[in-house]
């Protein structure tokens, strides 16, 4: 397999992973090794200062992974910036996940703020990876304004729904020149490899995994479902016809004809 | 006498008196500095200032760190 690369950075996993929702530390960092991601998100809170608050960095092998923190919870572009440099004065990392999702029961992000966050950030000396919907055209505007990546949304995070939107990410892929990665919804090991055969360069899974009744175990099964999909799109997957083809060889011996 | 804070959107009363500094309110919580990044009045501190930042009175202060996230 190819490696990805992202901004001056290379990984030769495809798979990155979220941190959400994992029942423990424990299961988090256990599945991320199992998923051989190179690549985890994380998200910034305010310190409940009236309880014991853990420290779920603490869990992640920085040797490994690179954190890339997010900004979810921005419901515009001037507080996904402020959150963005919130989280690289806790971290040091210029990295972002931009994502900027003003209505909490689909999540689906403002492409408009997603844009004007992105201008500053970039401007700001971030490497931007901007969560986005399916939208070819957004998607040209945020590579042109210098975004590292593009993040099309399979269908509306955690639903596990699979991609709905996969007409536009084809189009988003054969028009990007930066990684596309196929982010949110992805709730299946199959779903990611649909999405490496149509030719995303990583998927970003969370829900899928960490939900799972044994999270380590579909950490695993993403990870190899996420190889399958990318060497068989580097491979090229044979074309459809509308007839059958017989593998086997049609002998006549059977019939006199 | 008693002075007042705004930390993360909730006003807290210290009965002695301000800690002089954001390192010695982060050990008055009890949260270790290591793990969180602050904003007073919305202007960031970075870590390595904690020490030589004093408070004052009616400041408005964010303590922030990381969680889990996708």
């Amino acid at each position: 397999m190819a490696a990805l690369k992202i901004a001056n950075s290379e990984f030769t996993s495809r798979l990155f992973v979220g941190t959400g929702k994992f029942a423990s530390n424990d299961i988090m960092a256990r599945a991320i090794e199992a998923a051989g991601t190179q690549m985890v998100t994380i998200a910034l809170r305010r310190v409940d200062i009236e309880n014991d608050n853990d420290n779920m960095l603490a869990a992640i092998d920085r040797k490994k992974c690179q954190l890339l923190p997010n900004t979810s919870g921005a419901r515009d572009a001037d507080e996904a910036v402020r959150l963005s440099r919130l989280a690289r004065a806790a971290s040091g990392i210029n990295w972002v996940k931009l994502e900027v999702t003003p209505d909490p029961y689909y999540l689906l992000p403002d492409g408009s703020e997603t844009l004007k966050a992105a201008e500053v950030l970039v401007k700001d000396g971030f490497i931007v990876l901007p969560y986005i919907h399916a939208d070819p055209i957004l998607a040209k505007k945020l590579q042109d304004v210098g975004c590292a990546t593009v993040m099309p949304l399979a269908s509306p995070i955690g639903s596990n729904q699979g991609i709905k939107t996969k007409a536009s990410i084809e189009i988003i892929i054969e028009q990007a020149t930066v990684p596309v990665v196929v982010d949110a919804g992805l709730g299946a090991p199959s779903h990611a490899a649909e999405a490496m055969e149509m030719g995303a360069d990583a998927v970003l899974v969370n829900t899928a995994i960490a939900t799972a009744t044994d999270p380590v175990q579909m950490a695993r099964a993403f990870k190899l479902a996420v190889e399958a999909g990318r060497i068989a799109y580097e491979t090229g997957l044979p074309p459809k016809h509308t007839a059958a083809s017989a593998s086997s060889p049609l002998t006549g011996f059977l019939r006199n004809e | 006498m008693s002075e007042i804070l705004k930390i993360n959107g909730q006003e807290k009363t210290f009965e002695e008196g301000l800690p002089a500094t954001l390192s010695e309110l982060l050990e008055n919580l009890k949260i270790d500095a290591a793990t969180v990044v602050a904003e007073i009045d919305g202007q960031i501190v970075e870590r390595k200032d904690f020490a030589q930042t004093n408070l004052t009175a009616g400041q408005s202060i964010e303590l922030i760190r990381f969680v889990g996230g996708g």
